[in-house]
């Protein structure tokens, strides 16, 4: 152990902690109350894995897919699934798309919130819409990847829709740091956001690659670019 | 023959079919280091007490996802942690200030005269300082390991991050408060 792992378990043992409390009573007085664990518990969590079980199914028959609108919600972006995506003229003007240009430093000052960053710093920063921040790496017209946060968004209040093809797009459920995530893969989806009302803005219409999304920290953060799931874990793991 | 202390996995063998009693002793066996990172994730003697009383609440309620075989310290303090950080965040307290107030009264005893007194106080603070100024995720990384004496495997299980994360975070988080301490 190096000398400074010594000064800092010295440092541990000197901080300044109160006795701690006994709360077992009051725990034991609160579990009396909210009883069972188990069983209702295990009922919910077989409900749970039902639903994503026939959620999975269904994502998989091709038929099933065809004849459904489907959506899930993860922190502010509502995912819906079509049978054929909105038409996107073209490259959409990323720059246009994702607001106004910063610096990181400026960012993380206007922010209002402690960005999760990568320890590489990104070609570019973006403050948009919703509060939303932006890192690109590579270029507007060449994007090696996209994180994108938005803070504060209501479980109801999407701000992000993503429509997906039915017949080539894959989700998959995940977790990052114990937040559910869905990583959605296959053929490009479109990707636009939502006003306060909830309606689309068209000039953000967009085709989007590989995504995980989830939500953490108030936030909902998505990873995007040319991604294996593996990969988008272990980038969303090394955000800090 | 001498009557050993059930394990904690017997205990919570007995818990999961609902023995109260034997969620009882887990709470007594654990509630001190629950406390411990509590304070340090908090800074609020209350809001710490709060995030441990209901922290074991839901453990209990979680008894039922509980892995068999795994260890109950490292589940339970990813519990209470947890609850730690969303009290943090709803009293809107900056992440650094939690710890800075941990440590703001750390104090040394047996020290031996007024000049080393205030000279380990210098260091002390300037290491606290340096702590404070790394970013959240190496913060907590450190408090795990140095400030709870967490190994590297309950570290990950606290924090939800892989195994080889803590490691690489810990090296990297050494390496910055080392350049900050030196210079």
């Amino acid at each position: 152990m190096s000398e400074l792992e010594q000064r800092l378990l010295a440092l541990g043992r000197e901080l300044d902690v109160p006795e701690p409390p006994d709360v077992a009573a009051r725990v034991l007085a609160d579990i009396g109350v909210a009883r069972p664990p188990f069983r209702r518990r295990r009922l919910v969590l077989a409900l749970a894995a039902l639903v994503l079980a026939a959620l999975l199914a269904v994502l998989a028959v091709p038929d099933a897919r065809s004849a459904l609108l489907r959506f899930l919600h993860i922190g502010g972006a509502r995912i819906e699934l079509v049978d054929d995506l909105p038409e996107v003229a073209g490259p959409a003007e990323l720059e246009l798309v994702l607001g106004k240009r910063v610096s990181l430093t400026e960012a993380r000052s206007e922010a209002g919130f402690d960005l999760l960053e990568l320890d590489e710093e990104p070609d570019g920063v973006f403050l948009g819409d919703r509060a939303t921040v932006w890192f690109l790496y590579g270029a507007p017209d060449a994007v090696h990847l996209l994180v994108s946060q938005t803070p504060g968004v209501r479980i109801d209040e999407p701000f992000v829709l993503k429509k997906l093809a039915a017949a080539g797009t894959r989700v998959d459920a995940a977790s990052v740091r114990g937040s559910p995530a869905y990583f959605l893969s296959g053929e490009p989806h479109v990707v636009m956001l939502l006003d306060e009302l909830g309606e689309e803005l068209p000039e953000s219409l967009r085709l989007a690659r590989d995504v995980l999304v989830w939500e953490e920290r108030g936030r909902t953060v998505r990873l995007e670019g040319d991604l294996t799931l593996d990969e988008a874990l272990e980038l969303a793991d090394s955000l800090h | 023959m001498e009557d050993r202390p059930p394990t904690d996995a017997a205990l919570v063998e007995r818990a999961r079919q609902g023995d109260e009693r034997a969620f009882e002793e887990l709470v007594r066996a654990h509630q001190g280091i629950a406390f411990r990172a509590a304070h340090l994730f908090t800074g609020s003697a209350a809001d710490a007490e709060e995030a441990v009383q209901v922290g074991f609440v839901k453990a209990w309620g979680a008894l039922g996802r509980f892995r068999p075989g795994a260890e109950f310290r490292p589940w339970l303090l990813r519990i209470v942690v947890n609850e730690a950080h969303n009290r943090r965040r709803s009293a809107q307290r900056r992440e650094s200030l939690a710890l800075r107030a941990a440590f703001a009264d750390a104090s040394g005893d047996a020290v031996p005269s007024p000049e080393a007194a205030t000279l380990d106080r210098e260091g002390r603070q300037a290491l606290v300082d340096a702590v404070n100024r790394l970013d959240a995720r190496d913060r907590d990384v450190l408090a795990c390991r140095y400030f709870l004496e967490l190994s590297e495997r309950e570290t990950a299980e606290v924090l939800g991050v892989r195994h080889g994360t803590v490691k690489s975070r810990t090296a990297r988080a050494l390496q910055r408060l080392r350049a900050e301490v030196s210079e």
